[in-house]
């Protein structure tokens, strides 16, 4: 009759899936299994009468009397301790290793009992662990200092913005002022149309400046910033045509406002979209016929629209218009920095509203609308 | 900031002359904890831990002031001068043994005896000099401490779990003994491996017992001799002890030595 298989104890030892070691009193290795021995490559008789620390590196060897041996001395044991243990052949294998004391009644040392695991993927993933830290602290110094980089690199943009405008703008009050004065004083008629033109250069160069400061603040730190007041729109829009006419004066302008109420905006960045407008309708637009300003608050919406007649804007052009630095016609008299529309689209966007564009052989016709806030009574 | 807290300073004992120990690198205060409470009827017992170490206050920890045995021996006066300590006792493993020499040059009304366990004035081989490690070996040891793979992963954190054989051993101590923080262990390894205080021997006064294990591979017998003969008027007693740690492996024997001493 035969039972279950008895397990062999003597064979469970020697041929383990793991090392065993025990020690003397004296800390000398007394006994160890066949696993062991063919992980080492060292006959089991050589190993008798070593110490564990001989079967480590020299650094293992302090680390291990400075650290390992109290802990066993202190606790009765260690768990989970890494040993490189030193091959026959030099090679290291590594390994974790559990240490248990066995003491007699009389609390005398009989026996330190090891088992010894090899570990060498897990060695290899904590070499990973370890590595893949460094390299993220080091990527993360360096991101840091990418950043102050940039940091940096903005601040000495914002400074340079701040100058740009101060610089520009200082001179071209004074030949505004100075053509204002030359006005108020008897002129010939060639004199007159002179200061005109000087005017308009002076309307467009300031509004260039204005464009570019925009364009490098919205890159550059979130966007337009906006001063909501309210205000009758009318009046807006008709000191923006006032001040184009006096520059254009030999082009006629529509102007059907229906904007009885006051609207709450940022009324001088909606002067400064509907100028850009109406300059282009100006500019680009036929000589022969007027420009069309029409305005209207209707629906809870401002919807403001300036048409000019004249060749259709081509329709792969449509798409690129409100990019940045995009100019359809770059042989076009009239130059710019291909900013204006743009910066048109970034005053309606940051109005919670939108500019589009139509073109046809009939008109060009840009039309702003915007939703209406809650509007006082 | 109070040293006392800044190296969880620890006293007990009935006696009035104080007994100070010192720990090695490795370990804290609890290194004594079989060696201490035997002097604990005829002294004042100091225990303390090196900043970096067991209690001590870590945010205290200078890379530049324990970047030499100096700065721990001039805490080791701090704490002296602290608990008004004068014409003590200073026992002292492995690297304190050393600490507690310069200490007891800093200030030599401090310690009228030092019990040096396991003393080494140079852990390197030098010409005329046998440390017991090459350069190449202590770098080695530091090398693999830097790459911190050795003994770092679960091994600095024994298995939570309570001692039944030694139930004198709180889990407190059982999770806590032998763990550092892995940075300071390293710098502590490299003020201490790569020290030379081999010109300050002669310089001892105080009474002087060298505590010699058999078998130190830390601390070789031939390093002891040498501290022997450079200390004016010191002694040598071998111990049985093997290894380095008899304070632990031979509580008895160490106690008995510093007692015929004494």
């Amino acid at each position: 009759m035969t039972g279950p298989a008895v397990e062999d104890l003597q064979d469970l030892y020697e041929n383990a899936p793991c090392g065993y070691l025990s020690l003397g009193p004296d800390g000398r290795i007394v006994k160890s299994n066949r696993t062991l021995s063919s992980w080492l490559g060292i006959a089991p008789g050589d190993l008798i009468g070593k110490r564990l620390r001989d079967l480590l590196s020299i650094a293992g060897q302090i680390f291990y009397e400075t650290h390992f041996a109290p802990l066993l001395r202190m606790q009765g044991f260690f768990d989970e301790v890494a040993l490189d243990l030193v091959k026959a052949d030099g090679q290291p294998l590594h390994v974790l290793a559990n240490a248990a004391e066995r003491r007699d009644a009389e609390g005398g040392l009989m026996f330190t009992r090891v088992t010894v695991f090899r570990a060498t993927q897990r060695r290899r993933y904590e070499r990973e662990l370890v590595d893949a830290t460094e390299t993220a602290q080091a990527q993360s110094r360096l991101s840091q200092g990418q950043l102050l980089a940039e940091h940096e690199a903005a601040e000495l943009r914002e400074q340079f913005i701040a100058v740009l405008g101060h610089d520009l703008r200082n001179p071209l009050a004074a030949i505004d002022g100075g053509t204002n004065l030359l006005m108020r004083e008897p002129q010939s008629e060639k004199s007159q149309r002179v200061i005109g033109l000087i005017r308009g250069s002076v309307l467009r160069m300031s509004g260039l400046i204005d464009n570019v400061m925009d364009f490098a603040r919205g890159r550059l730190g979130g966007g337009l910033q906006l001063d909501r007041s309210s205000k009758l729109l009318a009046m807006t829009l008709e000191q923006v045509v006032g001040e184009l006419q006096t520059s254009y004066p030999e082009r006629q302008i529509e102007l059907n406002l229906d904007v009885a109420d006051e609207v709450v905006a940022d009324h001088a960045r909606l002067a400064q979209m509907f100028s850009n407008l109406l300059a282009n309708a100006i500019t680009h637009g036929a000589t022969d016929q007027p420009v069309e300003v029409d305005a209207l608050l209707d629906g809870g919406e401002l919807r403001l629209s300036v048409a000019n007649a004249g060749p259709p804007i081509p329709q792969e052009a449509m798409q690129q218009l409100f990019q940045p630095f995009y100019r359809f016609n770059p042989h076009s008299r009239v130059r710019g920095l291909g900013l204006g529309l743009y910066i048109a689209s970034q005053i309606a966007k940051a109005h919670g509203g939108r500019l589009d564009v139509a073109s046809d052989a009939t008109e060009t016709r840009f039309t702003f609308r915007m939703p209406l806030a809650e509007q006082p009574a | 900031m109070s040293v006392i807290f800044r190296n969880h300073v620890v006293t007990a004992g009935a006696g009035v002359k104080p007994m100070l120990f010192g720990h090695g690198f490795g370990c804290d205060q609890n290194m004594w904890r079989l060696v201490a409470p035997a002097f604990e009827a005829d002294y004042l017992t100091v225990l303390f831990d090196h900043v970096g170490a067991g209690k001590s206050d870590l945010t205290a920890y200078d890379a530049g002031k324990y970047s030499s045995l100096e700065g721990y021996a001039d805490d080791l006066v701090e704490i002296g001068r602290a608990l008004g300590v004068s014409g003590g006792v200073f026992v002292g493993h492995s690297v304190s043994a050393m600490i507690g020499v310069l200490a007891s040059l800093k200030a030599p009304e401090m310690f009228e005896s030092l019990v040096l366990v396991g003393p080494s004035p140079r852990y390197v081989d030098a010409e005329g000099y046998h440390g017991g490690f090459t350069a190449a070996q202590i770098e080695e040891l530091l090398a693999s401490l830097a790459d911190n793979h050795m003994g770092w992963s679960a091994a600095m954190a024994p298995a939570i779990m309570g001692n039944a054989d030694r139930p004198e051993l709180g889990e407190e101590l059982t999770n806590s003994f032998c763990r550092t923080d892995p940075a300071i262990a390293r710098q502590f390894a490299r003020t201490t491996f790569t020290s030379d205080n081999r010109a300050d021997l002669a310089k001892v006064t105080a009474r002087t017992l060298i505590l010699q294990c058999s078998d130190d591979i830390i601390a070789p017998e031939a390093v002891g001799a040498y501290v022997r003969d450079s200390i004016p008027g010191s002694e040598m007693k071998i111990l049985e002890a093997t290894g380095h740690c008899p304070n632990l492996s031979a509580p008895a024997e160490v106690i008995a030595a510093i007692r015929d001493f004494l």
